[in-house]
């Protein structure tokens, strides 16, 4: 099954315009924002989209009032769609809508959409390094500290589930959508990668009491750590509360930064994450804080030593 | 310090929304204070969500209630919770509570944070 990864999540909410506000000072590019939601999108198109939750056009919530209502994973091509569309046609209701996607049910529950994908390729260089014993990666007189720069997420990376049977849940994703496993924390649940990307997870599951099924968090990846690390601190200088990092991870090694979000789900700046092919070998151990994160770390307020000293 | 805190003026909570307050200088806010006319609610601003225990809720300074301001919410996961019993509602929590904080308004409207509780 050639799925690329994630084109969209859909979220039904209780204040759209708190959540419009965030997701655009989160760095998003808003589109159609009204009363009623918005698309907020990144570089590449992949997006967030906000409706009320009472929208009749939502699927369905969560019987724990989750507020994610959709995933959309985006395919590769139309033999992808069909494909999809067969293998769970076998079991369960596959619904065609109108704009050519498909809508099922996961084995969880969790309303899942399938569509051509709407990523565009983006070219766009990644945060660049100078260290001696190997090229330069700026030209000369190009400088790396830049308080100015635009930070627009370039691509939505990743959902984290709360499942109440990862078991289960992997299962389904892994035999009926060809999705890899990645890494595993074995107490926890899979990191899982679909085969139309290297990226190291799109999705992951956590293992929980079934009244606490939703989400953990969502993510998009930005240009390099010192991207993550000024998006952080502008997002949390507008009042935003940080829920946990900056920080690296060791599973993705992807650097992170957590924050509360009015979706009632954490959402995460992401950079730099390890890609994998089927040539990987999967690790697992139990999570824990070490094996979490290489170092986690918290803002302070800027300072300098001895002021001025004349 | 075992005696009472003043947090902050009646005047300073709009009526029927909230406010963080970080009265032992934590970095953080520690605790939350939701005012409905001259009455006040205290409670810890920690998530009781298992595996969460202690999250802070708010998803921005001060906002620590639904658009309605009818419930308590917690931006982490989306926990929802009764104003005046700290009750969870709705979401990852059923079953446990906020945990609630001594509170003391004075004749002038001073809201103070009572000592039983103020090492929490």
């Amino acid at each position: 099954m050639n799925i690329t990864g994630l084109d969209s999540l859909v979220f039904g909410v209780d204040d759209v315009e708190a959540c419009n506000q965030y997701l655009t000072d989160y760095g998003l590019i808003p589109n159609n924002v009204s009363a009623a939601g918005g698309t907020f999108t990144a570089l590449d198109g992949t997006s967030v989209v906000i409706r009320h939750r009472d929208d009749p056009e939502l699927p369905p919530a969560l019987p724990t009032g989750a507020s994610l209502r959709k995933t959309i994973h985006g395919v590769a091509d139309q033999a992808t769609l069909n494909a999809i569309a067969e293998e769970l046609g076998k079991d369960r209701d596959v619904r065609r809508l109108a704009d050519g996607s498909i809508e099922a049910e996961d084995d969880m529950g969790f309303t899942l959409g399938f569509q051509l994908s709407c990523r565009q390729p983006i070219s766009i260089p990644a945060e660049k390094v100078n260290a001696p014993g190997d090229e330069p990666g700026r030209p000369v007189n190009v400088i790396g500290a830049d308080e100015s720069i635009t930070i627009v997420p370039r691509t939505l990376s990743h959902v984290v589930y709360f499942v109440p049977d990862s078991k289960k849940a992997e299962q389904f994703y892994i035999e009926r959508l060809g999705f890899r496993v990645a890494d595993r924390f074995t107490n926890l649940g899979p990191f899982l990668r679909p085969q139309g990307t290297l990226d190291h997870h799109t999705l992951f599951l956590v293992d929980t009491p079934p009244e606490m099924q939703g989400v953990e968090h969502f993510t998009f990846h930005l240009g390099g750590p010192t991207e993550l690390l000024l998006a952080g601190k502008r997002f949390q200088e507008k009042g935003y509360e940080s829920f946990w990092g900056p920080g690296r991870h060791i599973y993705g090694s992807n650097w992170f930064w957590y924050f509360n979000s009015p979706m009632g789900v954490h959402v995460e700046f992401d950079a730099d994450m390890d890609l994998h092919d089927d040539s990987w070998t999967a690790r697992e151990i139990d999570a824990s804080a070490d094996a979490s994160q290489i170092f986690n770390f918290t803002l302070v307020d800027k300072w300098m030593p001895g002021g001025d000293p004349h | 310090m075992n005696r009472p805190i003043r947090l902050c003026h009646l005047s300073d909570i709009e009526d029927g929304d909230a406010r963080g307050f970080d009265p032992h200088q934590q970095g953080h806010d520690s605790l939350f204070v939701i005012r409905q006319h001259r009455q006040v609610i205290g409670y810890r601003n920690a998530c009781p969500h298992k595996g969460y225990e202690g999250t802070s809720m708010a998803w921005r300074k001060d906002r620590f209630l639904n658009k309605a301001h009818s419930r308590v919410i917690c931006a982490a996961h989306g926990a929802q919770f009764d104003i005046n019993s700290g009750e969870c509602l709705l979401g990852p929590c059923p079953g446990q509570s906020l945990d609630r904080l001594p509170l003391l308004v004075n004749e002038q409207g001073d809201v103070y944070l009572l000592p039983a509780d103020s090492e929490k």
